[in-house]
């Protein structure tokens, strides 16, 4: 036991004074001002309700899921919201696996009482049957990377999290109507969960002897810090929560002028989150209406029906086992050498491009370059290529009428389901064009010819 | 004969692989790893002081925690955690660092099928990117049986709950060919051969086995590949994260 508290890491004199120094000339050690806050990146998860959020070097992931369970007595008509927060010993070398200490438990009661003593989340649009079946939605906080601040990052994700969240849709049925039927996501589409306003928390810092204040504290700030507060403030100008446990004293005049200072952050973050959650919603809706365009193409012509699957099959590179060539590992199995594939290297994947952000690389609304294509395929001279490129410029102009008038209905197509599983956003690579999606019916047409 | 996957792919195909090192700050060594859906970080700690009282204090130990998407930790999470922790202590120099504990952490962003090859890789990743000294590195790989015997490699979440059964493996890190063959007379221990990690589920036949492993012994050439690459391209140039 005592080798472990040899592993935690001590602030030292020198460091303590730097920033204290540092602060009473209104400067920070990373180069802010007191009232800045660091840079804030949203990005999402492939499926609904996962986001994951970056704070300058803090870094924290939220999931949200449902399930149908038992009302509270008191409560009958009323779904519940539980929030889990763990701080995984992945993201401080001080913080322990098992039982959640008392930092993790603070972390989420403060986002706990932002979120339900607010009345943020709608919970009786979640009950199903009264004082049988209500929805009970559980967020899971994983605090992946502690670079300070983790309450503010935290409750970023988690309300991310819960505007992109969908639920299963459900009704009533079998004999006696009392059945709960679950719906599967392709019969009926999942419906969003209602949200009143967005509970933004906000933390200051307390450093040094004239408890100078400072916004989002790094982790070298919170360990010289006095005390600290944190407000949980909503666009509308209300307070939902104020969390002041313990630490320095502070004047009133002070509290009140954070408070100021903390309605005005928590509009910025606010728009931010809207900006992010709008994005990603299009780009979703984007993604079904692809699915719905490839079955309406169907009576274009067989062809067309056929790229359009292909199109959407193909947004992932292949590994081929069987072709001799290689050099990067992801590569198309056609035997072109796709300049584009160099370009995207590991280098510019890195673990925040991976998650969610709108798709670039949609074929429909990047034209084709013909010159561009002829060039690559200049190495390997293949004339087959060339007139699936026509027939695929064919249907752009077909489905981009087709776009408009498509809203997101639920009509099921069995044909197009597998392709649902592969519609797969290209996460790791930025440019994609037709070239990639041009190899599979290069494939299909050679399988069918060996057949 | 060609078996008709739902997304395309061959049976010998995998999924689009993606790598990255050094993602998290805190984190002595970190490492996202994704096979087409299938997301996982990975971040090291150590070697730290000390090691638990059951372990072998001359030797280095290592400790695996499993933390899932969502729910409490089961008993699934700590069966992986155990094989991880094997795995890797296979491949770890535990001579060098005696007395000492490597915490290793892996978090699971989304599931999508091959889940434990895509956390031993992502480990393994970290590692390296840890500065642990290793043997070699371990690749690791699902394959898939279906109902008519075929091998697939790397099923996705769906494919690996509608086929008959699978299996994990984990081989060493391929050699790089070598020109002669004098040099490898030359140098003192054999190289590490064989398997390190297999773990199934379901019934497969004998001979389905042995495919297994010779298509996962094939793919892990491509894989050792992709992994060498990337840990090229990536030199670190970040001062020491030791506080």
């Amino acid at each position: 036991m005592e080798q472990r508290l040899a592993n935690t890491w001590r602030m030292t004199i020198n460091e303590k004074k730097f920033i204290e120094t540092s602060l009473l000339s209104d400067i920070r050690v990373d180069g802010r001002r007191p009232f800045d806050y660091r840079r804030l990146t949203i990005n999402f998860g492939r499926e609904d309700g996962s986001s994951e959020v970056q704070l300058g070097q803090t870094h924290v992931m939220g999931v949200v899921t449902s399930q149908l369970v038992q009302p509270y007595r008191d409560r009958p008509n009323e779904g519940t919201l539980s929030i889990y927060t763990e701080l995984s010993p992945m993201a401080d070398p001080s913080f322990e696996a098992g039982r959640p200490g008392e930092s993790a438990v603070e972390l989420g009661r403060i986002i706990d009482r932002g979120l339900r003593e607010s009345w943020a989340v709608d919970t009786e649009s979640l009950c199903v049957v009264a004082g049988k079946v209500v929805w009970s939605i559980r967020i899971d906080i994983h605090i992946l990377d502690n670079g300070g601040n983790l309450v503010d990052a935290a409750n970023i994700a988690a309300l991310a999290a819960l505007s992109t969240f969908r639920r299963p849709e459900c009704t009533l049925g079998g004999e006696d109507g009392q059945e709960v039927i679950i719906h599967p996501p392709e019969v009926r589409e999942p419906v969003p969960l209602i949200i009143h306003h967005l509970p933004v928390a906000v933390t200051f810092g307390f450093i040094g002897k004239e408890n100078t204040v400072v916004i989002d504290p790094t982790h070298f700030e919170e360990a010289v810090m006095g005390g600290s507060m944190t407000a949980t403030l909503n666009t509308n100008e209300d307070v939902c929560a104020i969390q002041k446990a313990g630490g320095v004293g502070v004047l009133p005049s002070v509290i009140m002028q954070c408070l100021r200072i903390a309605s005005v952050k928590a509009g910025d973050i606010t728009s931010k989150i809207k900006n992010a959650v709008e994005s990603f919603n299009t780009e979703r809706s984007l993604r079904k209406i692809k699915r719905h365009t490839s079955s309406d193409v169907v009576d274009v012509s067989e062809t067309a029906r056929k790229v359009d699957i292909e199109l959407s099959t193909n947004h992932m590179d292949r590994l081929n086992l069987l072709s001799e060539d290689r050099r990067v590992a992801q590569r198309n199995d056609m035997k072109v050498d796709c300049q584009i594939i160099q370009g995207i290297s590991k280098r510019k994947s890195d673990a925040k491009s991976f998650s969610g952000g709108p798709s670039s690389w949609d074929p429909y609304s990047k034209g084709v370059d013909s010159d561009a294509l002829r060039a690559s395929f200049a190495s390997r001279a293949v004339i087959a290529p060339m007139k699936k490129l026509q027939d695929t410029k064919v249907d752009q102009p077909i489905n981009k009428e087709l776009k408009q008038p498509i809203t997101e209905n639920n009509s099921y197509v069995p044909p197009i389901e597998p392709i649902e599983v592969t519609n797969a956003k290209l996460q790791t690579n930025g440019e994609k064009t037709l070239i990639d999606a041009i190899k599979p019916k290069h494939r299909r047409r050679k399988a069918s010819s060996q057949k | 004969m060609d078996i008709d996957r739902a997304d395309g792919r061959t049976a010998n195909q995998l999924r689009p692989l993606a790598c990255s090192r050094n993602v998290l700050n805190r984190a002595h060594g970190s490492a996202s790893w994704s096979q087409g859906e299938t997301k996982v970080i990975a971040a090291v700690y150590g070697p730290k002081a000390g090691t638990n009282k059951n372990e072998n204090p001359e030797k280095a130990c290592f400790e695996v925690i499993w933390k899932p998407k969502t729910g409490q930790i089961g008993k699934a999470e700590k069966e992986y955690e155990m094989i991880l922790k094997r795995t890797v202590q296979s491949i770890c120099l535990s001579n060098v660092n005696p007395n000492t504990t490597t915490s290793i952490i892996i978090q699971v962003v989304h599931d999508d099928g091959a889940l434990l090859p895509c956390a031993i890789n992502a480990a393994c990743t970290a590692l390296v990117d840890a500065g642990i000294p290793l043997k070699h590195l371990a690749v690791a790989i699902c394959c898939c049986v279906s109902q008519n015997g075929h091998v697939i490699l790397d099923p996705n979440k769906l494919e690996e709950q509608t086929l008959k059964a699978f299996a994990y493996l984990v081989f060493p890190n391929s050699i790089i060919s070598l020109p002669s063959e004098a040099s490898s007379k030359l140098r003192g221990e054999p190289l590490e051969q064989g398997i390190i990690t297999s773990v199934t589920q379901g019934v497969m036949p004998v001979e389905d086995y042995f495919h297994c492993l010779d298509r996962g012994r094939a793919a892990t050439s491509k894989l050792s590949d992709f992994l060498r690459k990337n840990l090229h391209l990536q030199t670190p140039n970040n001062p020491s994260k030791a506080g």
